[in-house]
């Protein structure tokens, strides 16, 4: 008995100390499947920094979680996307970003940069962007057909269809169909979008944000909402999985690189995001996960192939009625997700 | 016909319990990556699992966590359940039925109102919260598997010990905690299990300083079918395996 | 002398254990009433004033549906395990000594395995393209596969499965207890089998069914992550709802007002149990 209550002294001693010995370590939130491992294992490499890459699979899911923590510095980096970016520098969640310890700023899209969400980018670097489209299996669904998120709502689809776990995203669609914007704040056009969406439910299988294009790979989904990276990455799997800028406009994001107040170890998120941004660094991440880097240096070092991916960098035709997210306060956010509640569960 | 029948049935029942754990085994070994089809034998998941950095690390913080959680809530729940065998106390019953309480919640219940109590003391999240967490589900199952035991033994032996004019402390280590050894340990390895397939709780408690194996597998799951997923399966089936032999060579041997 | 000695031992084990339950038991279980009274603050989560509205909004229509198909879900489930296990426990204890302690230890095997792994091995077998459907497929008894991935169906086959042995092992229990002196001597006096089953059986199990009706109907509500896994990411069960009330849309008191509903639904549960308890108590004594 006593050496049983002595080996659980140790053990809680042992495991107690052992967190002030660590190496040093950045703790990456980060979206599932976005930062190829080998940029980690690089990044370790060249600075001894150990990467622990926690995942989420949305803005919701990461800024609850952030609120939650609070203060305690747990996280040292996130990717909110833009609206979010916006939403937690207005609510001081966020770390100033210190630009004289960032490398590479100055290669960044002019058109990326000083947005309204984040002027003069005080508060967060953009690391990629990217579209919301309409997927499908070429082999399951004749193409030609599908230009349209409209035609998701076929009847022919029906348990085939599937759509991002993402609150905004799905809303969106809904407005967009209905001919408002996909950033309405109109609890009027929420509820005719949502009414609108429950007529798709039946027709979908699965949400899925944690590797949307899983689903269509494994044969559950043949149609349905995808990220531009997941359908370059499920192309290099299922050839024929396509990926479709719908008429009513496909949806932009920008996912930025945000500090968290009283981040452990704001040194080392510097290093990151400067890390990143080396021209090679944000090409290779690019070439790998399909999004369009914001980096114009990286661009010039992309493969032909992936440089004229219109999948990965979208011309100016495929932007056609695209909108980009923007940030709709959080009374309307209230409104959204009770809507948002109500749809999942199929009501 | 009907003195087969139920041996029939129970063959069926352990059939379909079985064949999941089948399938996982043996896909673990297969060479393909697209999960459904074979593509021969190959240790490649196996590899790539200990490759992963952040995994091998989950796979350590758990183990640390399950030895930490499994001992203190021996510890406690031991001394309680002699407690409740040995003296008479105001609040007994309320005890007793607490335990049972704390038994049957659902864990959701137990996980956010620990996260509400954790936030209130502003207890950062990460390796104390969950052992905190863990302990607690874990005690009313070790208390159980010794009370168990204790009921089962005979009443004369600590009155001879006391008669002999051994005190409660010295009767309690001589002759109490050898005969309920093995519930000890049975508890013990209980409680081990039971914090390292902690999937609800964890959820709510933990924090990114500390990452365990049931989290890291609830997102690599989420995101899909992964070989590497069948692989760690396989071994914790070996390893939960081993345990659970243990605690039924311990408990039997001790009959 | 040993009743001096004996006192700080017993008194500090008891301050031990009661302090415990006390901190990480008691006083959160109150934090979260507390927090079901409160008003949901986007900036703090919680703020004054008191007031009922998280509970009126759990009987507001729709959120009720979503209990009521919780609850249904579990009801199915509990069903399915308590039809699979009664004549599964009622057959193994019918066995010899040495076998049943075999079969209760492959029963619980796979207790002792974690469960999100067997969630996902569950996968393996449902999916689209996976192993049911190729061997359906193989054999020529379908043409199409068989959508059975990211259904209410496959949620409560993922249920079943994980919670078979909570509903097992307290009816073996039972049974075994029970088998040979009991229904030994009503055969004696000569009551038939179905007459035995139903009047002798039936009632003396039934503290049984409930401890097995209790282990498997409360968790098949909570259990979030196999409506994850198996459901599509759909809120099928109470615990998707609490589960996104505190981790994605931050209403704390609505999410505190839903795991008051399961801590009653259990309280209700366990007084059930006590009193087929008590009756059966004084039916042995008459």
């Amino acid at each position: 008995m006593k050496k049983l209550a002595l080996a659980g002294l140790v053990v809680v001693t042992l495991t107690g100390c052992s967190s002030e010995e660590e190496p040093k370590v950045l703790n990456l939130y980060n979206w599932s499947e976005y930062m190829p491992q080998e940029v980690l294992d690089r990044f370790e490499e060249e600075t001894g920094i150990q990467v622990v890459y926690t995942t989420y699979d949305s803005n919701e899911a990461m800024y609850a979680r952030l609120k939650l923590l609070d203060e305690s510095g747990d996280y040292d980096l996130a990717l909110p996307s833009t609206y979010y970016v916006n939403k937690m520098r207005k609510e001081g969640l966020l770390e100033k970003i210190d630009r004289d310890k960032i490398e590479g700023f100055e290669k960044l899209d002019p058109e990326l940069i000083n947005l309204e969400i984040d002027p003069d980018n005080a508060y967060s670097v953009p690391y990629l962007w990217g579209t919301t489209g309409l997927a499908y299996d070429a082999e399951d669904i004749e193409g030609g057909e599908v230009t349209a998120w409209e035609d998701l709502w076929s009847k022919e689809y029906e348990g085939r269809v599937m759509l991002t776990n993402d609150m905004r995203e799905v809303f969106h669609i809904g407005l967009r169909v209905l001919g408002y914007s996909g950033n309405s704040t109109d609890p009027d056009e929420i509820r005719e979008a949502y009414e609108k969406l429950t007529e798709l439910m039946p027709s979908v299988r699965t949400f899925n944000s944690d590797a949307p294009r899983m689903p269509y790979l494994e044969g559950e989904t043949d149609i349905g909402m995808i990220w531009n990276g997941e359908a370059v990455m499920g192309k290099e799997d299922m050839p024929s999985l396509e990926y479709v800028y719908p008429e009513e406009g496909t949806i932009v994001w920008l996912d930025s690189f945000v500090i968290p107040k009283n981040a452990g170890n704001p040194d080392a998120a510097h290093q990151f995001i400067s890390f990143v941004m080396q021209p090679e660094i944000s090409a290779l991440i690019s070439e790998d996960i399909g999004y369009a880097t914001p980096n114009l240096a990286a661009r010039e070092l992309l493969s032909e192939e992936v440089a004229n991916d219109r999948t990965s960098y979208p011309t100016p035709e495929d932007l056609t009625n695209a909108e980009f997210q923007e940030d709709v306060g959080d009374e309307a956010m209230q409104v959204y997700t009770r809507y948002w509640e109500m749809l999942k569960s199929g009501q | 016909m009907s003195r087969w029948l139920p041996k029939i049935y129970l063959t069926l029942v352990y059939v379909l319990l079985y064949l999941p754990i089948l399938v996982l085994v043996v896909f673990s070994f297969n060479g393909s990556r697209t999960g459904y089809r074979w593509g021969g034998l190959s240790l490649e998941w196996y590899e790539s699992l200990f490759n992963n950095h952040a995994m091998v690390q989950a796979m350590w913080n758990s183990l640390w966590l399950a030895l930490a959680a499994a001992t203190v809530s021996t510890i406690i729940g031991a001394l309680t359940a002699l407690a409740l065998h040995r003296y008479r106390f105001r609040g007994k019953r309320m005890l007793r039925g607490m335990l049972f309480v704390v038994m049957m919640s659902p864990e959701i219940v137990l996980a956010i109102s620990l996260l509400a109590l954790f936030l209130l003391v502003g207890l950062q999240l990460g390796f104390v919260s969950l052992l905190l967490a863990h302990v607690t589900f874990c005690l009313p199952f070790v208390v159980i598997t010794v009370m168990a035991r204790l009921s089962g033994f005979d009443e004369s032996l600590p009155e001879a010990a006391r008669d002999l004019g051994a005190n409660d402390f010295t009767m309690t280590r001589t002759v109490l905690i050898p005969v309920i050894m093995p519930a000890l340990l049975a508890g013990w390895l209980l409680g081990f299990t039971l914090s390292l397939d902690d999937v609800v709780v964890s959820t709510f408690v933990s924090g990114p300083s500390y990452e365990i194996l049931p989290l890291r597998i609830y997102s690599m799951v989420r995101v899909g079918l992964k070989p590497e997923v069948n692989a760690l399966g396989t071994l914790l089936l070996l390893f939960s395996l081993t345990m659970l032999m243990l605690s039924q060579w311990i408990l039997t041997r001790s009959k | 002398m040993h009743r001096v000695l004996q006192q700080p031992f017993k008194t500090a084990v008891l301050v031990l254990v009661w302090g415990w339950l006390l901190l990480l038991v008691l006083t959160p279980n109150l934090l979260v009433v507390g927090a079901s009274v409160m008003t949901r603050d986007p900036g703090t989560f919680l703020s004054l004033p008191l007031n009922l509205d998280s509970y009126r909004q759990l009987f507001d229509p729709l959120y009720l549906d979503v209990f009521l198909n919780s609850l249904y879900m579990a009801a199915v489930t509990t069903i399915f395990c308590l039809l699979i296990g009664y004549p599964f426990a009622w057959a193994l204890s019918g066995l010899g000594k040495q076998r049943q302690t075999l079969l209760i230890f492959l029963m619980i095997v796979p207790f002792w395995t974690n469960s999100l792994v067997r969630t996902y091995a569950l996968k393996l077998l449902l999916a689209t393209n996976g192993l049911i459907n190729n061997a359906l497929m193989g054999m020529g008894l379908i043409d199409e596969p068989l959508k059975m991935l990211y259904t209410e169906g496959a949620v409560i086959v993922g249920l079943v499965y994980l919670l078979l042995p909570f509903m097992i092992l307290p009816l073996y229990s039972v049974f075994d207890d029970l088998r040979q002196e009991l229904l030994m001597a009503s055969h004696d006096l000569g009551a038939g089998k179905l007459s035995t089953f139903l009047h002798v059986t039936i009632p003396l199990t039934l503290p049984g069914v409930l401890a097995g009706v209790m282990l498997v109907l409360l968790p098949a509500m909570g259990l979030f992550f196999v409506a994850d896994i198996l459901g599509g990411s759909r809120n099928l069960l109470v615990g998707n709802v609490i589960k996104n009330q505190f981790l994605d849309a931050r209403d704390w008191p609505f999410g505190a007002a839903a795991s008051i509903l399961l801590t009653v639904a259990m309280a209700v549960l366990l007084l059930a149990h006590r009193l087929s308890q008590r009756r059966l108590g004084e039916e042995a004594q008459t």
